[in-house]
């Protein structure tokens, strides 16, 4: 339904309280908040019912479905409304990359059109491209100024906590900021559609399809501005929001470091937890500290340390061959001793007469080993028993002959 | 014997906890004008002389077990006030150590959650808020500018940096750290 001029201006011009405290609404609103709006602002002499018919029949509030009772200010309105009360409105990543399709969108219109050499076509593409660059200057100018709104807001306003400040710049920074700045950029896509733009523009003069010349100068001017402009201002966005980012970054980090402490302090007692919230700080109390009459003794004893030689080491200690040592050589050597003398006719006798010294028990070794050598016969006999004296005893027994085996 | 300017003085501030910094001329200014030459004297007696980025010097605790009973005290007075500045959404370090304060008009004993703690610590009143600040000026991080007024000190910032090591600790830090790259 089409909205008199008159009729609208004349509404807004008397309700503009109304209009205002409508506009500062987010999102939907029923119509008793409506009404009570109404109530509120009144300032004319309209009956609030009328008010509220009016609303509806200008268009400036629209149900937000068919039959529902929510509302929502009509989206031109709204950015009447904006421009009027100079409330500047950031442009998204979506709006820009939305202007980026259009105007590729319009490119390919106009190459067909210098390809049929379709002056109409590239008249019309010329005059949207124009609008479209247009809406993109405007819209980087508010999103400049609602940036630089912001950053005042953020070092004036009270009460709002550093975490949560630091919440929305960071949602501004990845919002808005960093992605449109990566879209801006000399290498960016932005850059890469004007470019496209600027070359068709050229082919279209060349072709002499379009002899506003001052208007096509007019395109290239604005273009290259435009490239130029968009990044400018995200740039200098950045510049503002990245000093308070930085700070409100380090801010939040510390408060929220508190935050963990006291949380931690309540959850498990101070004197729990003490060892992780608690700074530290190095304290050498004297008692920890030696006396100077201790140092002094300590230097002193230093001081007058006369070297002690270290001692010798006897190596060869063990001067006396053992005596397991010794019977053990004697056994061994037995078989050659006896070789001379063979062949034996008694050997405990050749035994104890050779070496008397021994005892019974080496003699019975020796006795044993010899009758096992290889090289030995032996032959037992039944003769009469012989006494044969050891140097601790006596043994008796029929002798043994010896021979050579 | 080493001919370093108030060497015996700067010792024994220092090994009470004391940190120096710019207020403590002109023992600050002989420090940071031969901070290698001081730091090397004290190692010969085991001892690290700290320069912390924000320029000021104390020794390092590490290896010290001996924690002072005033030590948590002063933490949770800190930690308290750092919470209460952060909620009224005021830049917290600036504000902290640019801002002189009044003991009667702390937000210490405010509010009942703020109460609890210090009662965990035996504070339970203005005299006990006034002795954490005394041993906090015990320490260089505070100083009393009159009988209710005081200010924070630069080494205050060892408690920001505590803060930071808490809260890269917690499990939120990985979130920052990815919306860093």
């Amino acid at each position: 339904m089409k909205v008199p001029p008159q009729k609208f201006f004349n509404f807004c011009a008397a309700q503009v309280p109304l209009l205002r405290a409508l506009n500062e609404q987010e999102g939907e609103v029923s119509e008793s908040d409506v009404r009570r709006l109404i109530r509120s602002t009144s300032s004319s002499d309209e009956l609030p019912e009328t008010t509220w018919k009016r609303l509806a029949e200008l268009q400036i509030l629209v149900p937000v479905e068919p039959g529902s009772d929510f509302y929502v200010m009509a989206e031109q309105v709204r950015r009447l409304l904006s421009y009027l009360f100079d409330e500047a409105n950031a442009a998204t990543p979506q709006i820009i990359s939305g202007y980026i399709d259009s105007i590729e969108a319009l490119d390919d219109q106009l190459s067909r059109a210098i390809e049929v050499e379709d002056l109409f076509g590239a008249r019309l593409a010329l005059e949207e491209l124009q609008q479209t660059l247009r809406r993109i200057q405007s819209d980087l100018d508010q999103t400049h100024r609602s940036i630089l709104t912001e950053v005042s807001r953020y070092k004036t306003e009270r009460g709002v906590s550093v975490r949560e400040k630091f919440r929305r710049i960071r949602h501004w920074m990845e919002r808005y900021v960093d992605p449109i700045v990566e879209m801006v950029r000399v290498d960016g896509p932005l850059h890469a559609t004007f470019d496209e733009t600027e070359r068709l523009l050229q082919r279209a003069r060349e072709h002499g399809l379009y002899n506003d010349l001052p208007g096509l100068e007019r395109n290239f001017r604005q273009l290259r501005l435009i490239q130029r402009h968009a990044l400018r201002i995200f740039q200098q966005c950045r510049r503002e929001l990245q000093p308070l980012y930085d700070s409100l970054r380090r801010a939040s980090f510390i408060a929220e470091g508190a935050a963990i402490a006291l949380e931690r302090m309540q959850r498990e007692g101070v004197t729990a937890c003490a060892d992780a919230v608690v700074v530290k700080v190095l304290t050498l109390r004297w008692q920890h500290a030696p006396s100077d009459p201790a140092i002094e003794r300590a230097i002193l004893s230093v001081a007058e340390y006369q070297p002690v030689p270290p001692p010798l080491l006897v190596l060869n200690a063990e001067e006396r061959m053992p005596e397991s040592y010794l019977r053990r050589v004697w056994l061994e050597q037995l078989s050659t001793m006896i070789d001379q003398d063979l062949p034996v006719p008694d050997l405990l006798e050749w035994l104890t007469q050779h070496f008397p010294e021994k005892d019974t028990d080496s003699a019975l070794s020796g006795f044993t080993r010899l009758i096992f050598a290889p090289d030995i016969a032996v032959h037992f006999t039944e003769n009469q028993f012989r006494r044969y004296e050891t140097s601790d005893g006596v043994l008796e027994g029929s002798p043994v002959r010896l021979t050579r085996a | 014997m080493s001919n370093l300017l108030y060497l015996e003085d700067i010792f024994q501030k220092l090994r009470m906890g004391y940190h120096l910094s710019p207020e403590d001329e002109p023992i600050f200014s002989a420090v940071t004008g031969n901070y290698e030459a001081y730091a090397a004297q004290f190692s010969l007696l085991g001892l690290k002389l700290k320069r912390h980025s924000r320029d000021f010097f104390y020794f390092d605790p590490d290896g010290n077990d001996g924690t002072r009973e005033t030590l948590p005290r002063m933490a949770v007075f800190s930690y308290i006030l750092i919470d209460h500045i952060a909620n009224k959404g005021k830049p917290i370090e600036e504000f902290l150590l640019t801002t002189p304060f009044l003991v009667s008009q702390l937000p210490h004993l405010s509010m009942d959650r703020y109460r609890d703690l210090l009662r965990q610590v035996d504070v339970e009143d203005e005299a006990g808020l006034r002795l954490i600040i005394k041993s906090m000026e015990r320490l260089g991080w505070a100083k009393f500018l009159g009988e209710d007024e005081f200010r924070f000190l630069r080494p205050f910032h060892r408690m920001f940096d505590k803060c930071l090591e808490l809260s890269e600790k917690s499990p939120n830090a990985k979130t920052e750290s990815e919306f860093e790259k």
